[in-house]
């Protein structure tokens, strides 16, 4: 039972890990309503500049920061490119991806590994040097994704939020505000792609390395999860956004774990995933049903 | 409230099938009275994606196994896993085999083999990684791990493609820039090129779907010939490759067998199955318990097999000379 245990632990880690980029996502699939593609860059863009900090030595809480402020900057020029140059959002997104994957070679290289006696955020946890790592990367992993998930409900409720929410559903209101539209779409890119490169920041430290594919898919890791969250969460009042793509995130994780432990042929991995995403989706629709007709 | 009950079974549903998918890796795979196989040790195998050398990689080691005296079922279980070019599904694999405490974990590929050691941190479970051309970049080169690199011969490729076409100026190569081990290769083939009369025109891309107008582009810059380095993305896509070359009359030179066999003209190169088989060994050891994988050096290959493919030289009005011939092992005889 241990092992199982441990499978399970591990696998919501990584749940909690990948939430964060997640958030980003709903925060421009579902709330702007833009569906944004630089998260393919700006995910291994967060990762990339921890990396290189942790080699050199920087504290491996500061390079969060760092990584929080570049993915803000990836988030930003997005904006600016679709916003103030009035290019179409999908391209904005892509244009920002494409220039990112070359910077992110220039930040870091192809592959960069971070040698075992370098400390990361899971190996110097204050009072907890005594617990396995696996639990610390849980704990620390739980701490982050669920402190950010409140950190995000408490800015929701925020005036600023609040036009971010009325920007997606609808532009005029916010005009009529006397609000700048605009403006009010970049900061939510700032914030969307500050997360994801976040997200990255902790992967890397968890890995002990960056390689510049490991942005690939992450938009459609990110919409999945969303879709998942929100999908069967969607009649629960009770049951804020945020948290239902958190849990979309380990589900989602979930899926590979036992597409991976079912011990199929291993080419088979990834058909296995899509049925079991399948399935998730599609109890997800009838429990939708079943409320429609009560 | 019918609702709320719907909601509650389909959670239960969903975390049923969690359970029962991961109760099931208790046995291992091969496992039927988990009791008995309980002792038996696990290799959690981890390769990247799906392509000929890489999955030569593995049955080499496979091999090494047997060949150390070592019996599948009896003396050890495998547990493999294949990341389909994913790192994000290679990091996982890695913690399910760390889950799982596996006896001993092997990477093939630089990404799958970092995911294993970084899982196999606190545990300390050996790794031992395969097709990882500089390991000291990888930062597998201390702790507890080994392996193999399969740094390319490079000089000997460049002295074959003299001997084979003495006339030729310039050798294009098409590579990744995102693949460390690909940019190491090109920056020695551009150093060595020159020395043996080359000049190396290089044009390097950042996705699979890009390689074929690389490839375009390569050609129309008329160059002699091609030469290729171990690099997954466009090794990949060898055959759409070899039908531009083809067509265009210019010789395509493989990095390893499995290339020449596909059709390629010649490969000084590595041949994975050896490799593996090394790999095999060492995981034999270790398992034994005659040796620990942090006290073992990893290995580099000494020893390079030419081959040629005398079907694709012939299609390129190409003579084979008698050294090269004498010497080489002709793929397209064997099959």
């Amino acid at each position: 039972m241990n092992e199982f245990l441990e499978l399970c632990v591990g696998t919501i880690t990584q749940g909690f890990i990948y939430a964060l980029l997640s958030y980003g996502v709903y925060i421009t699939y579902k709330i702007l309503d833009f569906p944004d593609l630089t998260v393919d860059g700006s995910f291994p863009l967060g990762a990339a500049v921890t990396g290189v900090l942790l080699v050199k030595g920087v504290n491996p809480y500061l390079t969060l920061l760092a990584a929080l402020a570049v993915g803000a900057m990836a988030g930003f020029m997005t904006g600016y490119i679709h916003v103030r140059l009035k290019v179409r959002d999908l391209l904005a997104g892509i244009i920002t991806m494409t220039a990112l994957f070359s910077i992110n070679l220039q930040i870091a290289g192809s592959n960069l590994a971070v040698d075992r006696g370098i400390d990361t955020i899971f190996s110097v946890v204050p009072g907890m040097q005594d617990i396995p790592l696996l639990y610390r990367k849980f704990v620390v992993s739980l701490v982050l994704a669920v402190g950010m998930k409140f950190v995000l409900d408490w800015y929701m409720k925020t005036k600023n939020g609040l036009l971010l929410r009325a920007v997606g559903d609808n532009e005029t209101l916010v005009t009529t505000l006397a609000k700048d539209k605009g403006t009010v779409k970049i900061i939510g890119l700032v914030i969307a792609n500050a997360l994801v490169a976040l997200s990255g920041a902790v992967v890397c430290q968890e890995q002990r390395a960056f390689s510049s594919t490991m942005g690939t898919g992450q938009v459609v890791f990110g919409l999945a999860t969303v879709i998942i969250g929100t999908t069967l969460f969607r009649k629960m009042s009770f049951f804020k956004a945020t948290s239902a793509v958190l849990i979309g995130s380990i589900l989602y994780k979930f899926c590979i774990q036992i597409a991976i432990s079912l011990g199929l042929p291993a080419n088979l991995l990834k058909l296995v995933t899509a049925v079991l995403f399948l399935i998730v989706l599609v109890l997800g629709n009838r429990q939708k049903g079943g409320a429609d007709h009560a | 409230m019918k609702m709320k009950k719907l909601m509650v079974m389909a959670m239960t549903m969903v975390m049923a099938a969690a359970l029962a998918g991961c109760g099931g890796t208790g046995n291992g795979d091969a496992a039927e009275g988990d009791s008995a196989n309980k002792d038996i040790p696990v290799i959690g195998i981890s390769q990247f994606a799906q392509h000929a050398s890489l999955d030569n990689c593995r049955i080499g080691f496979l091999e090494g196994l047997e060949a150390s005296g070592l019996k599948e079922g009896k003396d050890y279980i495998i547990d493999y896993q294949n990341a389909g070019f994913d790192p994000n599904v290679a990091q996982q694999i890695a913690q399910s085999f760390s889950a799982k405490n596996v006896s001993l974990m092997c990477g093939i590929a630089t990404i799958s083999a970092t995911s294993c050691y970084a899982a196999a941190e606190d545990k300390d479970i050996p790794v031992i990684f395969n097709a990882i051309t500089d390991p000291v970049e990888a930062k597998l080169d201390s702790g507890n791990v080994t392996g193999i690199s399969d740094k390319l011969p490079i000089e000997e490729q460049l002295k074959l493609i003299r001997k084979i076409q003495p006339e030729a100026k310039s050798i294009g190569i098409l590579y990744t820039t995102s693949e460390p081990n690909s940019v190491a290769a090109i920056r020695e083939y551009e150093e060595k090129g020159p020395s043996y009369g080359f000049k190396v025109e290089t044009i390097g891309v950042t996705q699979q779907s890009e390689v074929i107008q690389a490839a375009e582009n390569l050609i129309a810059k008329k160059v002699d010939c091609f030469t290729n380095i171990t690099d997954n993305t466009v090794v990949g896509v060898l055959p759409s490759i070899l039908e531009k070359t083809n067509d265009a009359g210019i010789p395509v030179y493989g990095s390893e067998i499995e290339q020449v066999k596909l059709g390629c003209v010649a490969s000084a190169g590595i041949e994975y199955v050896a490799l593996g088989r090394k790999t095999g060994e060492m995981a034999a050891k270790i398992l034994k318990g005659e040796a620990k994988a942090s006290e073992m050096p990893y290995e580099t290959v000494k020893d390079f097999e030419t081959y040629i493919n005398s079907e694709a030289l012939a299609a390129m009005n190409i003579e084979v000379p008698a050294d090269v011939a004498e010497t080489a092992m002709d793929v397209a005889k064997e099959a």
